[in-house]
């Protein structure tokens, strides 16, 4: 004898666990697509942060950059080189950043800000303001060791750059004649090595390698400098 | 309940033995018809077997319905297990002779020797892997002798068991054996018992997806086939009775088969 009610309550417990495992997978893929939007904009997020830092660490180039624009609005900018830290080998170094250690200048070396801030804000009446970030002694000296640990042209080009701009022309020249051994077709290395020649006295001496260097590259700088240095525009 | 569409179809699907309920299938018939043609040759032993439910035991005493008009058949379908009761009932029925005395195989063999027939008897064994290999060997012998021609069934899974011994891999000079049905053969088996008994209406209540699903559960077993068919039709007798609204009668309900599968230990719930 059938006993049917007992048959239709095993049947149900039967396509219950017949279709459990559609059941979870189904369940799974439901909440894997309602999840995969968040699961997404999680790693794009993540993906951003670099993105972020690398903005946050390339302020500081940005800094100078500000202050060419804002010098006519009395804008004074002077940043640390700390961000010189972050060079890569193959960083080509721009004309803006060639403006930085102009206003290094005017910078009290004297006290030490490792981290690059924006210390001081003043507004100097409407619509003007001034910006002053102090960099140190330790920022070349650091820098310095670096070129001697690495051998880095790029270094040693900006330790050249940086003495010929604060009048130190013997360190610039010999810091352009290492960078220049380095790598004997960075066109600015050799452009400071002429001038350190020439604000050292040694003026035949720079228009003799000037004239080698234009054999050489035929760089449009170097005539130019040679130029400058035989009409005596140069001083 | 009187005039039940489902009582005769399930009647049908009882799972028993009878000759006259085989079903004539394309693959079956061509094994029964090579069977049949085995038996008329000088064979001393035919086996036939396969798994369980694929339809043996229908052969063999399907074979004996049909020799036994001619010829002397015996058919053994429940085994017997003691040597000298099995020597003494073939003694008595094959050729008529009941001795007062224990029937040892020498005395069987000269019994079989003083009576001759035109024909060499035949001796139809069901579930021959009950018999011990003691009884099997004197079983040999006999048909060594040319006094019985045996044709035995046995499951596949002892055939390895018997075939290995060298002494019936010489004698077994045939060897048959039976497969499941195939989904389409299942149908034709089923239709054709149904239609053969005019159960049309129930006929035609097949689909092929009802037949997928039934052979899909049974895998193809004849047996298993009767079982789960004998339970679908005895609820359909209930629901007949208790609720016939629930029946649909352009085809069979899938939840019916299932249950009557879980009824049969088919479907484990």
């Amino acid at each position: 004898m059938l006993d049917i009610r007992n048959l239709e309550r095993r049947w149900i417990k039967y396509k219950i666990k017949s279709y459990a495992p559609h059941i979870v997978s189904a369940i799974i893929v439901t909440i894997m697509v309602v999840l995969l939007p968040f699961i997404w904009s999680d790693s794009k997020e993540n993906r951003s942060i670099p993105e972020t830092t690398s903005l946050i660490s390339s302020t500081p180039k940005a800094t100078p950059t500000a202050k060419v624009l804002n010098e006519e609005s009395s804008t004074v900018l002077e940043p640390s080189m700390d961000f010189v830290q972050s060079f890569q080998p193959s960083t080509p170094i721009t004309q803006t950043v060639a403006t930085v250690p102009q206003k290094i200048e005017k910078t009290s070396l004297t006290e030490i800000a490792p981290i690059p801030t924006l210390e001081t804000v003043s507004s100097k009446g409407s619509g003007s303001f001034a910006l002053n970030r102090n960099g140190s002694k330790l920022d070349i000296e650091n820098i310095e060791r670096r070129f001697k640990e690495t051998s880095n042209p790029s270094l040693g080009l900006f330790i050249a750059r940086y003495y010929y701009d604060h009048g130190n022309y013997n360190e610039a020249y010999n810091f352009s004649l290492k960078t220049n051994t380095l790598n004997s077709k960075m066109d600015e290395s050799w452009i400071i090595f002429a001038k350190s020649l020439f604000k050292l006295g040694k003026i035949e001496q720079a228009k003799k390698t000037l004239q080698v260097y234009i054999s050489e590259s035929n760089s449009e700088s170097a005539r130019s400098l040679l130029e400058s240095i035989e009409r005596g525009d140069i001083k | 309940m009187e005039n039940s569409l489902f009582s005769k179809p399930r009647d049908l699907f009882l799972d028993i033995v009878n000759p006259k309920d085989y079903v004539q299938i394309d693959s079956v018939s061509h094994i029964y018809q090579s069977l049949k043609s085995s038996v008329q040759k000088p064979l001393k032993m035919i086996l036939l077997f396969g798994k369980p439910g694929t339809g043996k035991s229908m052969l063999l005493h399907k074979l004996h319905h049909d020799l036994s008009k001619n010829q002397k058949v015996l058919m053994f379908d429940i085994p017997i297990v003691d040597e000298y009761d099995f020597l003494r009932v073939l003694a008595q029925r094959i050729f008529g002779h009941a001795p007062r005395e224990e029937m040892t195989l020498t005395r069987f063999l000269e019994i079989a020797e003083a009576v001759s027939y035109s024909e060499v008897p035949i001796v139809l064994l069901d579930e021959a892997q009950l018999y011990s290999a003691s009884l099997m060997e004197k079983i040999r012998l006999i048909s060594d002798a040319r006094a019985i021609k045996f044709v035995i069934t046995l499951h596949k899974t002892d055939k390895e068991d018997v075939i290995a011994k060298e002494h019936f891999q010489t004698r077994i000079w045939e060897s048959i054996e039976l497969q499941n049905a195939t989904a389409e053969e299942l149908k034709v088996y089923i239709q054709k018992k149904l239609l053969k008994s005019n159960c049309f209406d129930v006929a035609n209540m097949f689909n092929d997806k009802n037949m997928k699903l039934i052979a899909s559960l049974t895998k193809g077993n004849y047996r298993e086939t009767n079982k789960l068919l004998f339970s679908l039709f005895s609820l359909y007798y209930w629901y007949e009775e208790n609720n016939p609204t629930l029946i649909k009668y352009n085809a069979l309900k899938s939840k019916w088969i299932e249950m009557a599968a879980i009824h049969t230990g088919l479907i484990r719930a």
